[in-house]
């Protein structure tokens, strides 16, 4: 049987990266609000 | 509670699934034999196209009915709806990348699912400019529901593009017309996934219509 291949880093970066963009985005809207 | 309020609430209950689909994800979903860890990229870049075509599709169909009822509730959707839809693009076109890396051997190659995706992503950053450029609300509404119908047309050749042309992304494994072909273990946490970003869509539009409507009432 082939071994899985070692490429977890991938994986956290792309779940980093997807939870920096929808925090972000949440923030934007929480400060675009306030500053009415 | 104001609309805003319930924006927030309904964000704030989205974020907190999106930690406990992390933990699902990562900690207790089993890893992929032939793809490894980067596999479980899936449970956040599947979810958020599907919510980056559906909020083109919504776009679209406010537009439609925009330019029939002229009801400037239906405007300030579909620029929610555009706002939100380029964010979930935006993790499609980061994620679908650095999974392509380790399986495929490339960032990115220009095939037709790939491309037309990103042809979405400059639609929308197109819309949105579209928007800040025309000062008349009237037609800056009818300009941008023209714009928003020309991208609900593209996003059934977006997805069946995998079908038309010989391309490197994959067909579909859940959204096809015979059962999903995935282990029950791995189908729980997409479903699971797909309802926070669900959530997510609908806690960040409320949030951004009732910043359209106060910025509306301040402008009078």
């Amino acid at each position: 049987m082939a071994d899985v291949p070692q490429n977890a880093g991938y994986m956290m970066a792309a779940y980093v990266v997807t939870a920096v963009i929808l925090i972000a985005y949440a923030v934007s809207l929480y400060r675009r609000t306030r500053n009415l | 509670m104001s609309l805003v309020q319930k924006g927030r609430w309904i964000t704030a209950v989205a974020l907190v699934c999106l930690a406990a689909v992390y933990v699902r994800a990562l900690a207790f979903t089993p890893v992929e034999r032939l793809q490894g860890p980067a596999q479980k990229i899936f449970y956040l870049h599947v979810p958020a196209a599907i919510w980056t075509e559906a909020a083109m599709i919504l776009v679209g169909l406010a537009g439609i009915f925009y330019l029939f009822l002229k009801d400037p509730r239906l405007d300030r959707f579909a620029e929610a709806s555009a706002e939100v839809g380029t964010v979930f693009a935006t993790i499609v076109l980061t994620s679908g990348p650095i999974w392509g890396k380790p399986v495929w051997g490339t960032w990115w190659t220009w095939d037709a699912r790939l491309t037309s995706t990103l042809f979405l992503f400059f639609l929308y950053v197109g819309y949105l400019l579209v928007r800040g450029a025309v000062r008349d609300p009237g037609l800056r509404a009818r300009y941008a529901a023209v714009l928003g119908i020309c991208g609900m047309c593209l996003v059934p050749f977006i997805h069946l593009s995998v079908f038309l042309f010989r391309t490197l992304h994959p067909q579909p494994i859940i959204l096809k017309p015979s059962a999903p072909s995935l282990p029950n273990s791995m189908l729980a946490t997409w479903l699971f996934s797909l309802a926070t970003f669900t959530l997510l869509y609908v806690g960040f539009v409320t949030q951004r219509y009732a910043l359209s409507l106060a910025r509306e009432a301040q402008h009078g």
